[in-house]
């Protein structure tokens, strides 16, 4: 079925529950949407107003030592730093919808110099993103099995302790323990001929350092959304009917937790993006992040924007897909 | 996007790292000596700092990174080459070049049997395309100075002739490190992947990371590793940890914290390049309060030269004599060294009527490790004379904006140490182009003409004593020190340069002990 024509049918005749539900929802993932993109421009338009407050700009971060002031100045105006900001703002972002993310200070296209980058770091952001969710699920509902008990006071102190971790702090215990003592792996990333890191373990120390706070984070969710549900009449009746455990928090408790878990581990890709400038940086992993940091050295306003923009787009679509979760699981409830 | 403390965290980290690092080392220990007879074979892994966002290709662009010198520099030959302690300029593709009487033309003749890597001869057309494309540059007059693209001509097919605008003595020095050699008409579009005539042809590049494979007909002579593969690097702590864990085996210019870090271990090398850094405090002679002799003479007395190259270079570079260009051949090294006197310090400012009750601004950036703790380190020594300095610290980009060549007193650094005459003609002579001490000595300026113009080795010498010696007396450059460039290597790699600056990059006559 068509969505015109669910809308035909909306007009015409009492519609099917079923109709309803999916007219809604896209009703709603179109506002959601809508808003969604409004946020992002207004954050573009902070990103391109926070970079004209940074003292220097991308003609004089990018310049020749010795450069002389007309040198300076002239290249401004090639680059087109003499005129106002939101002008510039204006025809990049009009420029945005058809693909083009503009031309850097060096004169790269955009898009090219993030194209290499860019898979990578998804790779990095992907993989970090998955062994979370599973770690955490694990995590969370092994302590849940026994309210209180050894495991659940364990997991619940070093969740802690991870999320209070930043990701350098676990990049640099990483680097000394797998590499520098034991020398299990290599302590940064080299790229062969294609741009990709020369072999799959040089992946696996930037993978955990992103991994081991976001978990920490994600665990406690879990186990609060299942202590949630556990209170819940359906659950404890389920419980009181002797129904095994492991099928109490699987069957009864986790279907009902999925709203909460699923928002949590959304932020958790923001949260996985930013940590990709650090850890990116740190074991030389080529990625948008060390593009970013470099960026920013340079003022290079089209290439920050178009970063953001991209993890933007991510963590939106992301969220977006955290919301179908949660309206599917409620409407499955309602 | 909480940005501010990711970076805090970031550069917080790395120092971090480094600190646990240098405590997990293992005994003390000498890096084996360098020896033996070169052997053949062999790929040399090296790491080499750059970033992403400012890689540049083209030869004759600027290259704000070092892997990609690198690259360009094995790839593509110059004319000349920076040399030893005898002579600062050497022969590369061109194997001799001699100055007509009155040192204005110069003639270049190229090496025998030079070509590109695709087999085609080098000609001076050739030559001649590349040397106008460079000089074509936004930076060409600078790197080309005195020459106009009218004055690169070609004389048959193996003589290139340059005419200065002046008498230049000094005008091969000036083509030793961007006159890269590129086929005539390769177009702009190409410039990345075209044959060079260097030591090494390119295999694959690719952001900022690349490989090379030995050039088996390079004019030059045998070249002894089959490979080289760089590595770009965002970060030396980066750097550091692949080569602590065997990554790679050279990490170019890798600092004197690396350096610390690296010292304890028996299987790195800490290979030294004196002079590789100056950073000389800058007062401006022209006005404000340095504006008298007596006032900079006293600054010069008043550092302790000994503490800033311990405290700032960790130990890692030497004291100098307020003179720039301390690696020259023509050295004054036996002109006195200015040592710490304070009574006579505190004497020559009373003498200038200089205002004790004022605190003075030194201004200073991070753009290179040490810089921003010399200008620190110097405000506390001068507080023991009572003179009060306040410290600014600037970001790059508004330095050189409001501070660079407009400024009373700040601090700078200079990478090619290896010309005295290469700093009096960009820094120190009436007008020239980053005079930053706005100085202009008459008696200094006779002595400068005199050396470009004498063609007369001894009697150069002599001139460029006497030019040395007025820049040491009272120019208002105070330099206390020269920082070493460092590399870290493993012990099996031989035959690594020791020259300062870009010399760094010619790793032609390296070779891998078995």
């Amino acid at each position: 079925m068509t969505g015109s024509g669910a809308l035909e049918d909306t007009t015409r005749s009492v519609p099917e529950p079923a109709v309803r539900r999916a007219v809604g929802l896209a009703a709603r993932l179109a506002a959601v949407l809508a808003k969604r993109v409004a946020l992002l421009v207004v954050l573009l338009a902070v990103v391109f107003a926070a970079i004209e407050l940074l003292p220097g700009d991308a003609a004089s971060a990018t310049s020749e030592r010795g450069e002389g002031a007309a040198g300076v100045a002239a290249r401004r105006r090639l680059l087109g730093l003499d005129r106002p900001v939101w002008e510039r703002f204006r025809d990049w972002l009009t420029a945005l919808p058809t693909g083009d993310l503009g031309t850097s200070a060096r004169g790269e296209r955009v898009s090219d110099l993030l194209s290499a980058p860019l898979p990578n770091t998804l790779l990095l952001g992907s993989t970090a993103f998955v062994l979370t969710v599973l770690a955490a699920l694990a995590l969370g509902t092994w302590a849940a099995a026994r309210p209180k008990g050894v495991v659940d006071r364990v997991v619940d102190l070093t969740s802690t302790a991870a999320f209070a971790l930043p990701e350098f702090v676990v990049a640099v215990g990483l680097l000394l323990v797998l590499s520098l003592w034991t020398g299990w792996l290599p302590a940064a990333t080299v790229t062969g001929a294609d741009g990709t890191p020369a072999g799959w373990h040089m992946l696996v120390m930037p993978v955990l350092a992103l991994t081991v706070p976001q978990t920490g984070w994600n665990t406690r969710i879990v186990r609060g959304a299942l202590a949630d549900q556990a209170a819940t009449p359906h659950v404890a009746a389920a419980r009181l009917d002797g129904l095994p455990t492991r099928q109490v928090l699987l069957r009864h408790a986790l279907p009902g937790a999925w709203p909460a878990i699923a928002t949590g581990v959304a932020t958790s890709t923001g949260m996985l993006l930013g940590g990709t400038v650090v850890v990116e940086t740190l074991f030389n992993y080529p990625g948008i992040g060390t593009v970013l940091a470099g960026a920013v050295a340079d003022r290079d306003t089209p290439v920050i924007a178009a970063v953001v923009a991209c993890s933007a787009a991510l963590i939106t679509v992301v969220l977006l897909l955290a919301d179908l979760i949660r309206a599917r699981t409620l409407g499955v409830r309602a | 996007m909480d940005f501010s403390r990711r970076q805090a965290l970031c550069t917080g980290g790395g120092l971090g790292a480094a600190a646990l690092l240098a405590a997990c080392g293992g005994g003390a220990g000498t890096a084996p000596a360098a020896g033996g007879s070169p052997r053949r074979g062999g790929t040399l892994r090296v790491g080499a700092l750059g970033r992403t966002s400012a890689i540049t290709r083209d030869p004759h662009g600027t290259q704000g990174n070092e892997s990609d010198y690198l690259v360009i520099a094995l790839v593509h030959d110059t004319l000349t080459a920076p040399g030893g302690k005898d002579n600062n300029t050497v022969a590369r593709l061109a194997s001799a070049f001699t100055p007509s009487k009155d040192l204005r033309t110069w003639r270049f003749t190229l090496a025998e049997g030079a070509a590109f890597h695709d087999g085609t001869p080098v000609t001076a057309d050739d030559v001649v395309w590349s040397l106008r494309r460079l000089r074509g540059t936004p930076s060409g007059a600078a790197r080309l100075p005195g020459i106009t693209a009218g004055h690169i001509t070609a004389d048959g097919k193996r003589t290139v002739v340059l005419v200065s605008d002046y008498a230049n003595a000094e005008l091969p020095l000036l083509t030793r490190l961007s006159t890269f050699v590129l086929k005539k008409d390769t177009p702009d579009k190409e410039i990345p992947g075209a044959p060079g005539t260097g030591p090494f042809k390119l295999d694959w590049y690719r952001g900022g990371n690349a490989r090379l494979l030995r050039n088996t007909d390079w004019y030059g002579g045998a070249v002894h590793l089959d490979a080289i593969e760089v590595t770009m690097f965002q970060s030396p702590q980066a750097m550091a940890n692949a080569m602590l864990s065997g990554q790679i085996d050279v990490a170019s210019n890798a600092g004197a914290v690396a350096a610390r870090t690296a010292r304890a271990r028996r299987d790195v090398q800490v290979v030294r390049r004196p002079d590789d850094m100056a950073m000389p405090i800058v007062m401006r002679t022209s006005g404000g309060p340095f504006a008298d002799a007596r006032v900079r003479e006293a600054m010069k007395l008043l550092v302790d030269r000994e503490a800033m190259v311990r405290q700032v270079l960790s130990g890692y570079g030497s004291v100098a004599n307020d003179i720039l260009g301390t690696g020259d051949p023509a050295y004054a090294g036996d002109l006195p060294q200015r040592r710490r006197d304070l009574a006579r310090a505190q004497r020559l400012l009373t003498d200038a009527g200089f205002d004790f009750s004022r605190t003075y601004q030194l201004v200073t950036t991070e753009d290179v490790a040490g810089l921003a703790e010399s200008a620190t380190l110097f405000a506390s020594q001068a507080r023991e004379a009572g003179v009060r300095i306040e410290v600014v610290k600037q970001e790059s980009g508004a330095f050189y904006q409001k501070t660079w060549l407009k400024g009373d007193f700040y601090t700078n650094y200079w990478g090619t140490n290896d010309s005295v005459v290469f700093f009096a003609s960009k820094t120190l002579t009436t007008g020239a182009g980053q005079n930053e001490t706005d100085w202009s000595d008459q008696e200094f300026d006779a002595a400068y003409r005199k050396v470009l113009a004498t063609a007369d080795r001894t009697a150069r010498t002599a001139a460029l004593r006497d030019l040395q010696r007025i820049e040491h007396d009272r120019s208002g450059y105070l330099l206390w020190g020269m920082a070493d460039g460092i590399d870290l290597a493993a012990p099996k790699v031989r035959g690594l340069p020791k020259l300062p600056g870009y010399g760094r990059v010619q790793l032609e006559n390296v070779w891998l002990a078995p």
